[in-house]
């Protein structure tokens, strides 16, 4: 049973962004103007937030066993993600990106609303869990927002033919993202042992996850050998993320799949 | 240099980069699948102690003294530098994701897939000499940076050398791990345990089964077609859980929970709290339909082995059913006799493992006919001798990755990357250079 409804809290906290957006269009010599699309797009985040406190309580579990659950972990750190670029780097267009794609893992929550119980099977009943699926939603937030830059450099540059933008930004969030990737890797592997007796089983989802940090692990490596190759790591990049998306929902409907621990309650 | 010109080396003129790399993984490919065709695929017990030990040895040695000794010849030099990186890196991941795309293990796959050896990837020789390939370039990077060590280097060794002891110890030491089954009975003392394939093994401990408790969340309530036994359609998310004066709603019909028994048997027409062996949850629910003012009581049960479940129908089509209820925890109480101690109670449980006697010992399995009243639990007790080899490259890594985070990318124009991508100190020989020919585009 759900403690409450978070349907309506999600759409409340889209509406935050959108408006936020809005609001963040106005030229900043209107600083009130901003302010509140400040407090706006962080309250569509703390919003959200609190969703998955509620739910953590009410249901007396981690809100992070089934996809929809990890999506709404994810449409929080995505625009948490895409505000903090900004403020550091400045970065408009990284608030409004990340808001479309955190509305877009929201939403198809909200068309597929989901029966939040208690149950959680005892091999989940780990002190791994919570870590391993946080740092590993947070590394897919990273690295989505590392994707929306390659989106965008790949499509001036074959849309609008303009210089490529350098890839600093890239570069800054694979690395956070990677660093992540391969803690939610390893946390997995440690709690592997403990409860299956082994850290590593080529588990379609095991083997899928490591195809995601190769090929980000490739991307490095192209970026340090061929700094001057922006199309190519923009490729590379894209493709990763691809990789990564399969990782998260694909596996579940991979004939590879079917014997494997990972396929989660969909 | 100008942006018209590409400096070009013909292929297998030093220094090499990535033509060669490209045609060393398809040949590798090549070698791999013609090795696996007509050889057949690798036995993983080959490469038991100490053969694991041997290749160790070799294969580092190989890498230590070729870097020492032969570091300016063409390959060496190639293998610690990004070409050789991205090349194995490309190979390994085709060979996992032809893994992560097939059904592994899987005796009905097509015969020309078994044959070269994909629907068995990590036993097959592509998959083994491309790794081999993945950890020479791997290797070769690493001791480039560890001779002579620098402070600056710290962050790169931790993460490739962490990798590879990661991969070594992984790879090297799968075939010594021991997984085999006990299986406990109440009131037996067991010291023989089956491997996978069905021999049995006396082991260097016993356990006796003293309890196994299995602990249930609650069950919940369904609406279901009499019929076909099937969820009714847009019901599915009002399925709650049972409990004692709990109501809710399921399609027209209004539930509420008189009475719940998390164990019970059936007494007459009703059930009545027992903790006995056989007994099952049972609840005694009023159903009243929307716009309707009266209702339908009576028992609804999921069973257990003792007792059939029970529905309560509420029409010509739909019935109130109760689901099984899932485990919330598992685990055994056993009687554990080593060598080294005296006897003792200790408890197994998901996720909690018992070490002793170099064997970590897993909860696995119960009979589940009998569910929360099995009398047996099945132990798996498992030993990985190379564990503290990969667990030491494992906190590598994460030390690595959380320097990588705070150290971010170093600045490519601080490094001084050569055309050959050099990551580290640079090998080859400058004048090695001048074969390089520039061409005109």
């Amino acid at each position: 049973m759900p403690p409450f409804d978070p349907q309506l809290y999600t759409i409340a906290a889209i509406s935050c962004w959108m408006i936020a957006l809005v609001l963040f269009a106005v030229p900043r010599r209107y600083t009130p103007v901003h302010f509140l699309a400040h407090c706006s797009y962080i309250s569509g985040i703390l919003i959200l937030a609190a969703v998955a406190a509620i739910l953590w309580y009410g249901m007396d579990r981690a809100p992070l066993r089934t996809l929809g659950e990890t999506r709404l972990w994810y449409g929080m750190f995505l625009p948490l993600i895409g505000y903090a670029v900004y403020l550091r780097w400045d970065y408009r267009w990284m608030l409004h990106y990340a808001s479309i794609v955190s509305a877009v893992f929201l939403g198809i929550n909200l068309l597929n609303p989901e029966n939040y119980d208690r149950d959680l099977m005892p091999a989940l009943q780990s002190p791994w869990f919570v870590p391993h699926v946080i740092v590993y939603i947070f590394a897919y937030a990273v690295l989505a927002a590392s994707a929306i830059v390659a989106v965008k450099g790949l499509i001036l540059h074959y849309r609008h033919h303009e210089k490529l933008p350098e890839l600093h930004l890239a570069d800054n969030l694979v690395y956070i993202g990677f660093g992540f990737l391969t803690m939610g890797l390893l946390f997995g592997a440690l709690w592997g042992k403990e409860a299956w007796g082994h850290y590593w089983t080529w588990d379609p989802k095991e083997t899928w996850a490591f195809l995601t940090w190769i090929v980000y692990l490739a991307y490095m490596h192209h970026r340090i050998h061929r700094p001057g190759q922006v199309t190519g790591s923009l490729w590379i990049l894209s493709l990763a993320f691809i990789i990564l998306l399969i990782c998260w929902f694909g596996v579940n409907y991979l004939p590879s799949a079917a014997d494997s621990v990972h396929v989660y309650t969909r | 240099m100008n942006r018209n010109h590409k400096i070009r080396t013909p292929v297998w003129v030093p220094p090499w980069g990535y033509a060669e790399g490209w045609l060393i993984s398809i040949g590798l490919l090549a070698v791999g699948l013609l090795l696996q065709v007509f050889g057949g695929g690798l036995n993983p017990n080959a490469l038991s102690w100490p053969v694991n030990m041997y290749i160790a040895l070799i294969f580092n040695g190989l890498l230590i003294s070729a870097y020492l000794c032969a570091g300016n010849t063409p390959l060496v030099s190639w293998l610690g530098r990004v070409p050789a990186a991205i090349c194995s890196i490309t190979l390994v991941t085709l060979l996992v994701l032809v893994m992560g795309l097939i059904l592994q293990d899987d005796d009905s796959a097509l015969p020309w897939i078994r044959r070269i050896g994909f629907s068995s990837m990590t036993n097959s020789w592509p998959f083994l000499l491309s790794m081999m390939y993945f950890m020479a370039a791997l290797g070769m990077a690493t001791v480039k940076r560890i001779f002579p060590y620098r402070k600056k280097n710290l962050c790169f060794i931790l993460n490739h050398l962490g990798l590879y002891i990661v991969v070594t110890g992984g790879l090297l030491g799968s075939a010594d791990i021991d997984r085999r089954l006990m299986e406990l009975r109440q009131g037996e003392i067991i010291w023989l345990a089956s491997d996978d394939d069905g021999h049995v093994h006396e082991m260097p401990l016993a356990m006796e089964l003293i309890r196994f408790e299995k602990e249930e969340y609650h069950p919940k309530a369904a609406l279901i077609e009499t019929d076909t036994h099937r969820i009714a359609a847009g019901t599915d998310l009002d399925i709650f859980e049972i409990d004692t004066a709990v109501s809710g709603n399921l399609g027209n019909w209004k539930i509420d929970v008189i009475n719940f028994h998390s164990l019970s048997i059936p007494v007459d027409d009703r059930y009545e709290p027992v903790l006995d062996i056989g007994a099952g949850p049972a609840a005694f629910v009023r159903v009243t339909r929307a716009g309707f003012d009266e209702n339908i009581t009576g028992w609804i049960t999921c069973g257990s082995f003792a007792f059939p479940h029970q529905l309560l129908e509420l029409d010509d089509n739909h019935s109130l059913a109760m689901t099984v209820p899932r485990a919330s925890a598992y685990r055994s109480q056993v009687m554990l006799y080593t060598p080294d101690d005296k006897p003792m109670i200790v408890t197994i449980e998901v996720n909690k493992p018992y070490s002793a006697s170099g064997w970590k010992l897993y909860q696995y399995s119960y009979d589940d006919r009998f569910g929360r009243w099995s009398r047996t639990s099945i132990i798996e007790a498992i030993r990985d001798p190379w564990l503290p080899v990969v667990y030491t490259g494992v906190f590598m890594m994460l030390a690595g990755a959380l320097y990588l985070m705070f150290k971010g990318k170093t600045r490519v124009n601080n490094v001084g990357y050569g055309k050959s991508g050099s990551m580290g100190p640079e090998m080859s020989n400058p004048a090695k250079l001048q074969n390089v020919k520039s061409i005109q585009e």
